[in-house]
């Protein structure tokens, strides 16, 4: 007999209700042993009569079950329980280690939170420091600058060939003056215009006398070192003068727009 | 980004805490209940018991008696576990025979006491056919209602195979049909049953 045909046939019913003959029980068995889909069909039909039979109109007195339990004897009343208990307290050791963890990873996480909020503070205090750090060193590049031109300036000074030559204002800078440094031996010049008014679209041009004659000694920067700005080389010189002049200067000076005069 | 965070923390939480309801398959049953686990007990109780109670009340027709009968039957499934053989059958199909020959036993020494009350010793012997057709004011509602509801041919196949436990042979002899017919009419007696119940049910 095949599978489907049992099935078809309603052996499955009675042999679930309890009215198969031996020889059928036995072929059942057989068939199951080649066939296991036949158990599956097998649990099906139980479960189809257990529910029809299952109906509830006339529900069972619920307190039975614990009448009728109180009559068993349990294992786990009278020895240690095997396999069951060894399961619940593994399931409650895993119950307890993944609740551990979760908490565990939770309260990870929030650490992470913490610490994350730290460092975002830290890299700022660090960038900050670092730009001060660069402010700074920048500052001390200027004031090295500065001190190294002071230094060469003071040397200059301290030179015991050089001649200090105050120059006095006359005409339109009656009231003002400046310095000249010179170094005959070296020819060096530089001129102190710290204290002269800025010129209207024209610029001072610095000139020595020598042999009563005027030579060319340079344009004043306004924009540049205003106390010890570098002249042109002078050998030689009875006095140095001072003119107003248009912006590049001139080849000869105008006596009218002369300014300063010192002798040497 | 929180959001997901907290429902997956809830899903986990949810699959190790609220775990589906245990089932077991028969061969996981007939080792727990050798073993004498409570847990065994619980299960053929919660999912047996009102299908066996329903069919030893068919037989009895009493509260009181099948409750006393359901008792005994779970009694002996645990004490004398021993003799069943899964060799031979389903672990439901053993649980089945013990409530219905309980039940029959219950309802033949029932009758034997108002027999001898009333001193009638002439008719002692039960048969088994004759423990429905005398009593056959079943209540039209519940699990007797829908097998009144149930094709006469029908009824009667059920009554033959489920609660008295007949065998396929028997009834064809008993009721002077073809084998086959038994098997085929038993089947849908079984589907019918089932479609009716699920009905009454719904209702």
């Amino acid at each position: 007999m095949k599978v489907s045909e049992v099935i078809a046939s309603g052996l499955l019913e009675t042999y679930i209700l309890g009215g198969a003959t031996d020889e059928e029980v036995l072929m059942i068995r057989e068939l199951c042993r080649k066939h296991p889909e036949l158990i599956t069909e097998i649990e099906r039909v139980e479960a189809r009569i257990i529910e029809a039979s299952s109906h509830l109109n006339e529900p069972l007195n619920p307190g039975l079950k614990d009448k009728i339990s109180a009559q068993l004897s349990f294992r786990a009343n009278a020895a240690p329980p095997k396999i069951v208990d060894l399961q619940n307290t593994q399931l409650g050791f895993y119950k307890f280690g993944i609740a551990a963890s979760l908490l565990l990873f939770v309260s990870s996480f929030f650490y992470i939170l913490v610490l994350q909020q730290k460092l975002n503070r830290l890299n700022g205090e660090v960038a900050a420091l670092s730009a001060s750090k660069t402010y700074m060193a920048e500052e001390l590049k200027i004031q090295q600058a500065s001190l190294f031109t002071i230094n060469s300036e003071l040397r200059v000074v301290s030179d015991p060939s050089i001649k200090k030559i105050p120059l006095k204002g006359m005409n339109s800078l009656a009231s003002s003056s400046a310095v000249i440094h010179w170094n005959p031996q070296t020819s060096e010049v530089y001129f102190n215009a710290a204290l002269l008014p800025k010129p209207e679209n024209k610029q001072y041009q610095l000139w020595a006398i020598v042999d009563g004659k005027p030579v060319d000694a340079g344009m004043i920067n306004p924009e540049g070192d205003l106390i010890f700005q570098k002249m042109k080389a002078i050998a030689s010189a009875q006095a140095f003068a001072v003119t107003i002049e248009k912006p590049g200067g001139s080849a000869t000076p105008s006596m009218e727009t002369m300014c300063l005069l010192g002798n040497v | 980004m929180f959001q997901s965070f907290f429902l997956s923390l809830k899903a986990v939480y949810f699959s190790i805490f609220l775990a589906p309801k245990q089932t077991y398959t028969q061969d996981e049953l007939i080792v727990l209940i050798r073993d004498r686990d409570q847990k065994a007990f619980s299960y053929l109780y919660d999912n047996y018991s009102q299908a066996l109670y329903n069919v030893v009340n068919y037989i009895v027709n009493d509260v009181e008696e099948s409750e006393d009968v359901i008792q005994k039957v779970f009694l002996k499934v645990w004490n004398n576990f021993a003799s069943y053989d899964p060799q031979k059958g389903r672990l439901y199909t053993w649980m089945l025979n013990i409530a219905r020959n309980l039940a029959i036993d219950s309802k033949r020494s029932k009758h034997q006491k108002i027999k001898s009350k009333i001193q009638n010793t002439g008719d002692a012997v039960y048969e088994r056919n004759n423990l429905f057709v005398e009593d056959n004011s079943h209540e039209s509602i519940g699990f007797k209602g829908i097998l009144n509801n149930l094709k006469e041919d029908h009824r009667i196949i059920i009554d033959l195979a489920y609660f008295e436990g007949y065998t396929q042979d028997e009834i064809s002899k008993k009721l002077n049909i073809p084998l086959g017919t038994v098997k085929t009419k038993v089947r849908q007696a079984i589907m019918t049953l089932r479609d009716l119940t699920k009905k009454e049910f719904l209702q």
